[in-house]
């Protein structure tokens, strides 16, 4: 059991990794692929977060000055992840819109529908 | 000695300056990103001859790697900087009268945007910050690809962001797995302690940033969103995509292979892919009728080319590997903004549209001509010696297999020269019906076909120009302890 | 078919990272560079919130370039959302008087609150990013509440531009000034855990969050213009 509990970390994330990668390879609504494709970023991000974790270890702010003495966990993961959010979120909004237009063009959304592009 | 972190962050302040500059005069905007390239184009030339000797290491915020993000400059980056600039400028001017409608404030900052990031990826010495300026070409191209608006444009773009992003993501997987590893995200430190790792245990994470890296620089099979987006795209934006997005794309996974992991034996997995997506884009390309899609699919072939030589690993197999990526550069981004302005006149991209365009447009149709013998490699043109070069690294290593691989590339250049030979005989043998009136390009779109014409001239007559950079560049991706010993000392 | 082939494959991937997540073991030390960041972060940069010392100091370019990305997408969705197909405007129920009263109120203070957040990201959690999304927040409630109201749109491009500008030009002052680094911390440390400390972080955090809310703001009314 104390296997479980470190590796649920590393689980969850990958969890939310393949049903996002699952969700964009088989669903044929572009909506629910875009929503895949934001499962698949939280995924990886929750995964990049708990990579820095260590045990028994608080924030790494030092604004407080009665927790001096506690172990602080690794920033780094955490600037990372703050970056690769605020990218999926760039995709997203870009990825919207062009559903958006793409949707005014087909009247559909079924991917499977929109394939002008032949061979 | 300017330093080199200009040729990034100058771009960057245009760019952002650009919606400000938009709001006073709209008639200077479309000549900032001329005066972006122009500036980082003296930059480069400026560094060339110190890079050479020794690669200039810059300290981002003063801290020392590992501890902070550092460039390295070394003869590869500066190379592809040369490149990437030179691209940039003659694109940039074409854009001035070849981009007509749409928003186009945007698109200059975009086109802007995207060069600088593939100048980030070229001369980063960090692992994420290679993710992110990454993201930066990679977004950019999804806009662009969906700048004209059209039916065919928004399909091709959301499709390739769709393959973009899981890629993009993948890779995120694979810098997390090699950060809980080793602790680190600086290159060289990476690759000094990747040195003492396990293969079994390194395996992983390489694989899944090979695949994210490769999709944008279209190795099959993760390449099907490139004839799509290629087509679509607006003309000069298919010439940076197709010139300049795909060999930063193969700039990433070599450097991730040959420094990062020092993977320098022979990759015969790579050997085979190369050679496969060699003659898969050929064949296609063969059996096209659209002009456009026809050079993306050439542009698959000559990745399964480079793939090819880079896979080979000697010093000839990666020197032969850039030469062709300057060579595909030059060629493939001339042939898109000849075909960009033909296409714009007859209005149809159809290739039996273009008869008679010898006649009606002789220059823009000579210039054609001449990225299209440089691209088949037939001499005095830089495809010559860069194709001769692959050739005879593949003759070094002395085995019956790569006599047979050596055959089946010299199959798909016959392929290459057949379906470029008969869009050549369409542009000057097919006589139109009626007499042919001549409307060449505007100047501002020839100038910068010349150019690049005179550049697949004069390199292909004389290639010790690019050669005396070609050697050092190899030299530093084949020779990982040098890059680690310049970066940590 | 398309499943169960999807499901082989995600299988194998599965196994290989299973493989390589043995060797990160969770709650271990893993960082070599971490550590140093935690440590000798006050020192070096002023800022009590070591997370926004890496990412604004030690790691300023990643931030850059995260912002170019951001920049990139807003352009890039009002370049394809720029011709607007239906002209036609639907008569919209304008929001009752108490819906919209209750919107005005909060309004600013939402803004308020996120430009706290973004002006003490060196001192507690928080930051440009954060702040930034927060203001943006208050824009779509107004636009959620109030309707009809429309942000400045110029005023949102200027402000944006600025932000990012100022980002820029602060790092080539570092060029210029100081150790002659792009991006370094040139700026006074000043005592730590006061607002004016941390030298150039507070500034470069104001910067962004300034450009990161009228960018998301920017990108809600484009959004806001094509549903109408």
């Amino acid at each position: 059991m104390n296997w479980l509990q470190d590796t649920v970390y590393y689980i969850g994330a990958f969890g939310l990794v393949f049903i996002g990668l699952f969700v964009m390879l088989v669903k044929r609504n572009l909506i629910k692929v875009i929503i895949g494709l934001s499962i698949l970023e939280t995924g990886v991000n929750l995964f990049l977060v708990s990579v820095g974790y260590i045990s028994r270890g608080t924030a790494p702010i030092f604004s407080n000055p009665l927790v001096e003495t506690r172990t602080r966990v690794d920033p780094v993961p955490q600037a990372l992840v703050l970056t690769a959010i605020v990218i999926g979120v760039a995709v997203l909004a870009l990825a919207l819109s062009l559903a958006i237009r793409l949707y005014q063009h087909y009247g559909t959304l079924d991917l499977s529908k929109i394939r002008e592009q032949k061979w | 000695m300017v330093n080199p972190v200009v040729l990034v962050a100058v771009p960057l302040g245009l760019a952002f300056a650009l919606p400000l500059i938009g709001l006073v005069s709209k008639r200077m905007v479309k000549y900032i990103p001329v005066a972006a390239f122009a500036f980082n184009l003296v930059v480069v030339l400026r560094h060339i001859p110190g890079v050479l000797e020794k690669p200039v290491v810059v300290h981002i915020g003063g801290f020392v790697p590992p501890f902070g993000i550092n460039l390295y400059v070394g003869p590869v980056g500066i190379l592809f900087a040369a490149l990437i600039t030179i691209a940039g400028l003659l694109v940039s001017v074409y854009s001035l009268v070849y981009i007509r409608e749409g928003a186009k404030e945007k698109y200059h900052i975009l086109f802007l945007l995207l060069l600088t990031g593939a100048m980030g990826v070229v001369l980063t010495g960090d692992i994420f910050n290679l993710f992110v300026f990454f993201e930066v070409l990679c977004i950019s191209s999804y806009a662009l690809v969906a700048y004209l608006g059209d039916k065919g444009g928004i399909e091709s773009a959301i499709k390739y962001l769709i393959q973009g992003s899981v890629g993009s993501s993948l890779l995120l997987i694979g810098i997390g797995l090699l950060y809980g590893q080793f602790g680190t995200l600086n290159m060289a430190d990476l690759a000094r302690e990747i040195q003492s790792a396990s293969p079994v245990s390194v395996f992983v994470p390489m694989a899944l940033m090979v695949t994210g890296l490769g999709v944008e620089a279209a190795i099959f099979p993760l390449n099907a969103w490139l004839p799509d987006a290629h087509s679509s795209a607006p003309s000069s934006i298919s010439a940076v995509l197709s010139g300049i997005a795909i060999e930063v794309g193969c700039y990433a996974v070599v450097r991730i292979l040959f420094t990062l992991f020092g993977v320098t034996d022979l990759l015969m997995f790579f050997v085979f892919l190369g050679v496969t997506t060699l003659l898969i884009g050929e064949m296609c390309a063969f059996s096209q009728s659209n002009i456009k899609r026809m050079l993306a699919y050439s542009s698959i072939g000559q990745i399964g080319l480079i793939v090819f030589a880079f896979a080979l690993a000697s010093s000839y197999g990666v020197s032969g590997g850039l030469f062709q990526m300057i060579s595909h550069t030059l060629g493939k981004a001339l042939l898109f903004l000849a075909a960009g302005y033909m296409i714009y006149r007859t209005g149809s991209m159809q290739i039996s549209s273009f008869q008679g365009m010898g006649g009606k447009m002789p220059l823009t149709a000579l210039a054609f001509t001449i990225g299209a013998f440089s691209i088949v490699g037939l001499p005095p043109f830089i495809g010559f010696p860069s194709k001769f070069l692959i050739i005879r690294a593949a003759l070094a290593k002395e085995a019956i297999l790569f006599t047979v691989l050596i055959g089946l590339i010299l199959l798909g250049t016959v392929i290459e020269g057949a379906y470029f030979f008969r869009v050549i005989q369409v542009i000057y043998f097919k006589k139109g019906s009626e007499k042919p009136e001549r409307r060449e390009a505007p100047v501002a779109a020839l100038i910068p076909m010349f150019i690049f014409a005179a550049l697949i001239l004069i390199i292909g007559i004389y290639p010790g120009l690019v050669s005396r950079v070609l050697g050092p560049a190899a030299n530093e991706l084949l020779n990982k302890m040098d890059y680690i010993r310049s970066v940590l000392g | 078919m398309r499943s169960i082939v999807s499901l082989v494959a995600l299988a194998v991937i599965g196994a290989g990272i299973a493989v390589s997540l043995d060797e990160i073991p969770f709650g271990a030390v893993k960082s070599r560079v971490g550590g140093h960041y935690v440590d000798l972060g006050r020192e070096q940069t002023g800022a009590s919130n070591i997370v926004t010392a890496v990412v604004v100091n030690y790691r300023g370019f990643d931030t850059l370039g995260e912002v170019t990305v951001l920049f990139v997408a807003a352009m890039g969705l009002g370049a394809v959302l720029a011709t607007r197909r239906n002209k036609q405007k639907p008569d919209i129920e304008s929001a009752s008087l108490v819906l919209y009263t209750g919107c005005r109120f909060l309004f600013p203070l939402i803004l308020l609150f996120g430009a706290y957040i973004f002006i003490n990201g060196h001192l507690t959690p928080g930051g440009g990013f954060q702040g930034g999304a927060v203001v943006a927040s208050a824009f779509v409630l107004v636009y959620l509440g109030c309707r009809g109201k429309k942000i400045n749109e110029t005023g949102s491009k200027l402000v944006e531009s600025a932000g990012g500008l100022i980002f820029i030009l602060v790092g080539f002052a570092g060029l210029a000034v100081g150790g002659h680094y792009f991006l370094s911390n040139y700026l006074p440390r000043g005592e730590l855990n006061t607002l004016f400390s941390a030298g150039v972080i507070p500034i470069i955090y104001i910067a962004i969050g300034l450009k990161v809310g009228s960018e998301l703001a920017g990108v809600i009314d484009r959004l806001v213009e094509e549903s109408t």
